[in-house]
């Protein structure tokens, strides 16, 4: 076998079992670093024996097997956090063992190591780099890239995060029920945030869509893994929802084009019937939650794809459901914007101004772009010139830069 | 694997709460007597005290090889470590839930700090 043939194998594999591989052997050793680097060895012995033997007949239990033994000599050898508990003990290895581990199934460790990796005793911003970087094995620097940030300042999060959990011994288990919640909302929350980051810039082409692919496939991941939890459910059709209008999102020029502009002809209708079973599966457990109310909203964006209107009163009334569950600025603004397109524009800047009194938002870009929308479709031109401009002011993203600056042209300022 | 819970609060607050309503201290007290007890209950218990106000605290400065004293605490803070608890756990999830119970005034913090094992 070439060794270009043996990388196609490899990379099969990887593409298939690499998330499950490297769970397990994070989970097994309680190390993401050695983890990691006996999952990087694996790899690349695997190119070598496989040019040479051929491929093994289960590439995948090849490498986790090959990976673990690595591990466990590194672990031996190093003799450091001798204290740290293993499942078990290892047994000895010889060639025999190591034929035989290669036909043991490799464990789903999946669902434990997203849990370690998004421990509300990890800073925000670290988890979901170390989801992307130890379950999905993403580069430090391609997750870099998608945080705006260099590869030298990812690094030193991961590092310091690894460390954290390492030295201060977070728990490498599913959590128990009464810590349930609070540890199943900060995972929910990291995939959220991820999924934001990738959402924010929709002109910012590869690394966003990357990222947003990423996300959505560790959704479904946690939707597969916790089929009873409705949120998980949720969230996994709500990103569905969304990524489905990726192709509708932006114009010719590169602008941001809102919504309710959209041409739905240019929805992933594969996606949305996705996101529509992931939410009758919710609904059938009988527990509503925050992620399920939003994608409700987005399903009845959706259904303009059937009736070609939108059911703007079932939006307010959602986003009304909504904030009583979880307040917030954003949530109202966008109730705000439902109004206006439900009753008349003055009925939305009305609900506007009740948001900006209780919030304080003139510095907010969402608040001065949606403010600004609604005053132009009031036909108050000159108002709606200030706010555009303001809005400018707030650093938006290229994509709905181009978006304010094409409707400012409109109000011929 | 011990951990060290350290209790922030602040202490012209809770000084003046307790002032005005003695039973607040009283009750507090009795929460803290509480948690011991299950603490030491469970195994758990290595050590924990309440601390005297900061300003009576001394700080040692060593610059350079040279010693002098400084009447106060290490670093003047909006909340001040008014006490601790040194507990026995399996991991960091099982001293965050130790440190979860600690009683106190309505706005305190605990720090939950591993020791470090050698």
């Amino acid at each position: 076998m070439s060794g270009w043939q043996a990388e196609r194998v490899l990379e099969a594999a990887v593409r298939e079992a690499g998330d499950r591989i490297r769970a397990a052997l994070a989970i097994r050793f309680r190390d993401l670093d050695m983890a990691e680097e006996a999952f990087a060895f694996a790899s690349l012995r695997a190119v070598e024996t496989w040019t040479r033997d051929g491929p093994p007949r289960d590439p995948a239990a090849w490498l986790y097997s090959v990976g673990r033994r690595r591990a466990f000599d590194m672990g031996r050898r190093a003799k450091v956090r001798s204290e740290a508990v293993h499942d078990a003990p290892e047994p000895t290895p010889d060639p025999e063992t190591i034929v035989m581990a290669a036909f043991e199934p490799i464990p789903d460790e999946r669902l434990r190591l997203i849990f370690v990796c998004c421990h509300p005793a990890i800073a925000p911003e670290a988890r979901i780099a170390l989801t992307l970087r130890t379950l999905c094995g993403l580069s430090v620097e391609r997750i870099a890239r998608a945080w705006l940030t260099t590869e030298v300042a990812m690094l030193q999060r991961l590092t310091r995060a690894k460390r954290k959990i390492r030295e201060s011994r977070i728990r490498f288990e599913i959590p128990e029920p009464d810590a349930w919640g609070e540890r199943l909302g900060a995972v929910l929350a990291t995939l959220e945030i991820a999924y934001a980051q990738a959402y924010e810039d929709a002109a910012g082409a590869s690394d966003a869509a990357d990222l947003a692919a990423e996300t959505l496939r560790l959704s479904g991941l946690l939707a597969e893994l916790l089929p009873q939890e409705p949120e998980v459910l949720g969230l996994a059709a709500l990103i569905r929802f969304t990524e489905a209008r990726r192709p509708a999102r932006l114009d010719s020029a590169g602008a941001m084009i809102p919504l309710s502009e959209q041409d739905v002809g240019l929805w992933d209708p594969r996606l949305i019937g996705q996101a529509a079973e992931l939410m009758r599966r919710a609904a059938a457990l009988g527990r509503s939650g925050p992620y399920q109310l939003l994608a409700a909203i987005h399903a009845t964006h959706a259904a303009r794809i059937e009736t070609g209107t939108t059911d703007w009163a079932s939006v307010v009334a959602l986003y009304d459901i909504l904030l009583r569950v979880r307040p917030s600025a954003v949530a109202a603004v966008n109730r705000a914007v439902a109004v206006a397109e439900a009753q008349t524009a003055e009925a939305g800047l009305a609900a506007l101004a009740a948001v900006d009194s209780r919030e304080r938002l003139a510095g907010w870009l969402p608040y001065q772009a949606a403010r600004a929308g609604l005053l132009a479709r009031a036909g108050r031109a000159a108002e709606a010139t200030e706010a555009l401009r303001r809005a400018l002011t707030l650093e938006p993203a290229p994509a709905e830069r181009l978006f304010l600056a094409k409707r400012l042209g409109e109000l011929g300022a | 694997m011990q951990y060290l819970l350290l209790i922030y609060a602040d202490e012209k607050l809770w000084a003046r709460e307790t002032g005005t309503d003695p039973s607040a201290l009283q009750a507090i007290t009795a929460a803290h007597m509480r948690l011991g007890a299950e603490l030491s209950e469970a195994g758990a218990l290595v050590g924990g005290n309440r601390l005297q106000p900061t300003d009576t605290a001394t700080t040692i400065r060593n610059v350079g090889g040279a010693q002098s004293l400084h009447d106060g605490p290490y670093a003047e803070t909006r909340e001040q470590l008014a006490g601790y608890y040194l507990v026995e756990a399996p991991d960091l999830d099982a001293a965050i839930a130790w440190g979860k119970k600690i009683p106190g005034g309505p706005n305190y913090s605990i720090e939950v700090r591993p020791l470090h094992v050698l």
